[in-house]
């Protein structure tokens, strides 16, 4: 039993750490799949190979999202006043990219691992009044550790189950590479639009 | 407390069990540090601390030479390889090449591994079967009383007073500073050490202000007060790690595992 | 976590208002509407070490300035059998003195050297922007920060760092000064331009106590300090170190208080300040005596050196100059003026 959990950590760690085009190993391993397109920019966010779960219960992993921009948020659900808020400025965003939004990811992230299951965030997808072209995720704490550490987010969960965080809006081009951050809630939205604007057709 | 006690009760009891030496890893001892109480260093009184239960933590740092072991294991991790968003280029800088200490690999060897990424200390733990401690679970290991220390100073100012010297020109080997009393050498006075979450302060750099959003968000929250004022151990670390990215690497920051206890 | 943020919260809402009144207050010669900003070329800044400071600028309009600061933890004499480890922006404490011209854009990099400890970063009172750069700046050892700031503001300007505990990378000699020049009515031509700091230290031995002293924090938060000093060092301008002058010459002095604690009662004995630009601005005093200047602020001073002789720099909080280490000198060498002074007892 050890053997083969050892066996299963060193699969997963290849996976995470086989990174595209720099990894010179033939093995066949789980990255081999990723790479049947052309590798991954080295410095795309699409190279981590966590697998993530979406608001319908289906699981994914980042690097599916390739082949459009992202504009990616990290909130919880539960949250009280800057999550609701930076949604809504995400929502802006979507907005005022009018129908070009459909060649855009949204994507939101959630911090709380335990309490934001897929059912959660398909209620919270509702409850904010979000499109069904947005994707909510849900993963477990390593991975989104992970994408937070990638993303400059920061975040800690406290002695209720709340977490504080900061409150920052990426956008990922195409390949998954972070283009523009825009840092606070209620921003000025132009530059992320037009850095948005600029990698579509 | 009552809690506290029956969890410290039940710890005592445990290195009778199988612990020590965790499993793959028959080389690295881990030791149990307790559960407890965290409190951040900057909390009031209506903060409540954050629960800690019992976990293993590696008894030392892990050295070049077991990090070693690790990239010949996983060659995607190796100096020359590694992907720049997930190490940058000081990764591994002290070591002559992708598997080469140099020609003081004796010496290298029983030194912590430092100048190592986030990512590869995540992925160094994962390999043995491990992970990262949080910060809440490293600052209570931190906290652990020493069993002495030179010139009978007090842990406080024993690291203060490494906290105010610059590196050393060539890092000592582990095991050469102190054990505390979960058995656990070196917590302070030779490295820095990852944190799983070391990202958690939210700390825009300015250790004075914070953000518009941030005001918002928590101006409801009532009055502080700082629970220690003189606790500038504890906040030079904090400070530390909001200084860091997760590719960083750097010559004094290096990493433990720990694990939980199932 | 959160009383973390509000901890921090307080003490952000008060730098913010800081700047604030900064900003509200320029009306005659600082404000942008005034000042030319079409910049034009790059300039590598001239940084010097105390007590020199950087030729006046000979450009007329605005430039692009880069400037390098490395920040360096180092272990240095404090006095003659005593050491102490400073952390520096340059090497020496106080940091490089920096010299701008108002309107230009500094183009500003700060480098964390790899051997050092912790993180630093850097607030320029001279920045109108969040945290004076702090808050894009901290870097890690062996990384650095790069942010540019247009000097809206004439004046002589302290910069420290500011990352936590504040109190501490001050106290190690984490400060130094910039001036900015103003764009109309540039301060008058002088013989001598010196750089002067004063700080105070906290140190677990007693003045002098022998060996590597470690920083006191009990002490610094008792704003108890054991050395007061000038460029960060007992006698770091006396004796053979003394600033040189000869008589009849004028000398300015760019005065800044680094703290962390204490307010200097800035004094040089046997002289008057014939100009005094107050708290380093626009507000011109003359024959003054002694002239405050807080910790964080600075001073212009500019004097005429009649009467040939040493004269001693103090802080006229006497017991820091003779029990403390706060005191400096000028030799003044030349022939005297019975005009102005002369001995009259007879031999």
């Amino acid at each position: 039993m050890k053997n083969i959990l050892l066996l299963a950590s060193i699969a997963l760690l290849l996976g995470s750490c086989s990174d595209t085009n720099k990894n010179t190993d033939k093995k066949p391993d789980a990255t081999s799949v990723v790479q049947a397109q052309t590798a991954l920019p080295e410095a795309s966010i699409f190279n981590i190979t966590d697998t993530f779960t979406n608001q319908h219960k289906v699981p994914l992993q980042l690097t599916s999202l390739r082949g459009k921009p992202a504009v990616v948020g990290m909130i919880f659900s539960h949250c009280g006043y800057a999550c609701p808020r930076l949604t809504a400025d995400m929502k802006i965003i979507h907005d005022k990219l009018g129908p070009k939004a459909k060649e855009v990811n949204f994507l939101l992230v959630s911090f709380d691992v335990a309490r934001d299951t897929p059912a959660r965030l398909e209620a919270y997808a509702k409850e904010t009044e979000l499109t069904p072209d947005w994707i909510l995720l849900h993963g477990n704490e390593q991975a989104v550790r992970t994408l937070s550490v990638l993303l400059n987010v920061q975040y800690e969960k406290d002695a209720d189950g709340n977490f504080s965080h900061s409150n920052t809006i990426s956008v990922l081009d195409k390949d998954g590479v972070l283009a523009y951050q825009k840092e606070g809630l209620e921003a000025d939205h132009t530059e992320t639009i037009g850095t948005i604007e600029k990698m579509i057709p | 407390m009552k809690f506290l006690t029956t969890i410290l009760l039940f710890f005592l009891c445990l290195p009778a069990l199988a612990y020590p030496s965790s499993s793959e890893n028959a080389g690295k001892k881990m030791v149990v540090v307790p559960g407890g109480n965290y409190y951040s260093f900057l909390v009031t009184n209506s903060n409540k601390p954050i629960p800690v239960a019992a976990f293993l933590m590696d008894e030392t740092a892990v050295t070049n030479a077991e990090f070693l072991e690790f990239v010949k294991a996983n060659p995607s991790w190796q100096r020359s390889k590694v992907n720049r968003l997930f190490a940058d280029a000081n990764y591994l800088k002290q070591w002559a090449g992708d598997l080469d200490l140099g020609k003081d690999r004796q010496k290298l060897g029983n030194t912590p591994v430092v100048n190592v990424s986030w990512f590869a200390a995540e992925a160094y733990a994962k390999w043995k079967g491990k992970r990262l401690p949080t910060v809440a679970e490293w600052e209570l290991a931190g906290a652990g009383t020493p069993d002495k220390l030179k010139k009978n100073m007090s842990l406080t100012d024993y690291i203060l007073d490494w906290y105010n010297r610059p590196n050393a020109q060539q890092l000592p080997a582990t095991k050469t500073t102190y054990r505390n009393e979960y058995g656990l050498y070196d917590m302070h006075g030779l490295i820095w050490e990852w944190t799983f979450n070391f990202n958690s302060f939210i700390s825009k750099g300015d250790s004075r202000a914070t953000t518009e959003d941030e005001k918002k968000l928590f101006c409801a929250a009532g009055a502080m007060s700082v629970k220690d004022r003189k606790n500038y151990a504890a906040f030079l670390r904090f400070s530390y790690r909001g200084s860091l990215k997760g590719s960083y690497c750097i010559a004094n920051l290096g990493f433990r595992c720990a694990k939980s206890i199932k | 976590m959160k009383k973390t943020i509000l901890t921090l919260l307080l003490a952000g809402t008060m730098a913010t208002m800081f700047t604030a009144c900064r900003t509200n207050t320029d009306t005659s010669s600082g404000a942008m509407s005034n000042i030319d900003t079409t910049t034009t070329g790059t300039v590598n800044a001239e940084l010097t070490d105390a007590p020199n400071v950087p030729k006046p600028l000979t450009y007329t309009s605005p430039k692009r300035v880069m400037v390098t600061l490395e920040v360096i933890e180092k272990v240095m004499r404090i006095a003659d059998s005593t050491e102490y480890t400073f952390w520096t922006f340059g090497g020496s404490v106080p940091g490089k003195f920096i010299r701008v011209r108002q309107g230009d854009m500094v183009d500003f990099t700060l480098k964390n050297m790899p051997d050092s400890k912790l993180p630093h970063n850097i607030d320029l009172h001279a920045v109108t922007g969040p945290g004076g750069g702090a808050t894009v700046t901290n870097v890690a050892p062996g990384y650095d920060a790069r942010f540019q700031f247009r000097a809206l503001n004439p004046g002589l300007y302290i910069y420290h760092c500011a990352t936590g505990p504040v109190g501490m990378h001050i106290a190690n000699g984490m400060y130094g000064l910039i001036y900015v020049e103003p764009q109309h009515n540039p301060l008058p031509k002088v013989d001598h331009e010196f750089y002067l700091m004063q700080g105070d230290f906290y140190t677990k031995g007693k003045f002098e106590a022998k060996g590597l002293q470690e920083f006191d924090m009990d002490k610094a938060i008792d704003e108890k300090a054991d050395y007061v000093l000038f460029n960060g060092r007992v006698n770091a301008l006396t004796g053979p170190n003394s600033l040189k002058v000869k008589q009849g010459e004028t000398v300015r002095l760019f005065v800044g208080n680094g703290g962390p604690n204490l307010v200097s009662s800035f004094h040089v004995i046997g002289e008057i300040f014939n100009t005094v630009r107050v708290e380093g601005g626009d507000l011109v005093n003359h024959n003054v005596q002694t002239t405050l200047i807080p910790a964080g602020g600075a001073t212009v001073i500019d004097m005429k050196m009649e009467v040939p002789g040493h004269y001693h720099i103090v802080d006229h909080s006497i017991f820091r100059a003779f029990n403390k280490g706060a005191i400096a000198q000028i030799k003044v060498e030349g022939k005297n003026d019975p005009n102005v002074f002369m001995n009259l007892k007879k031999k």
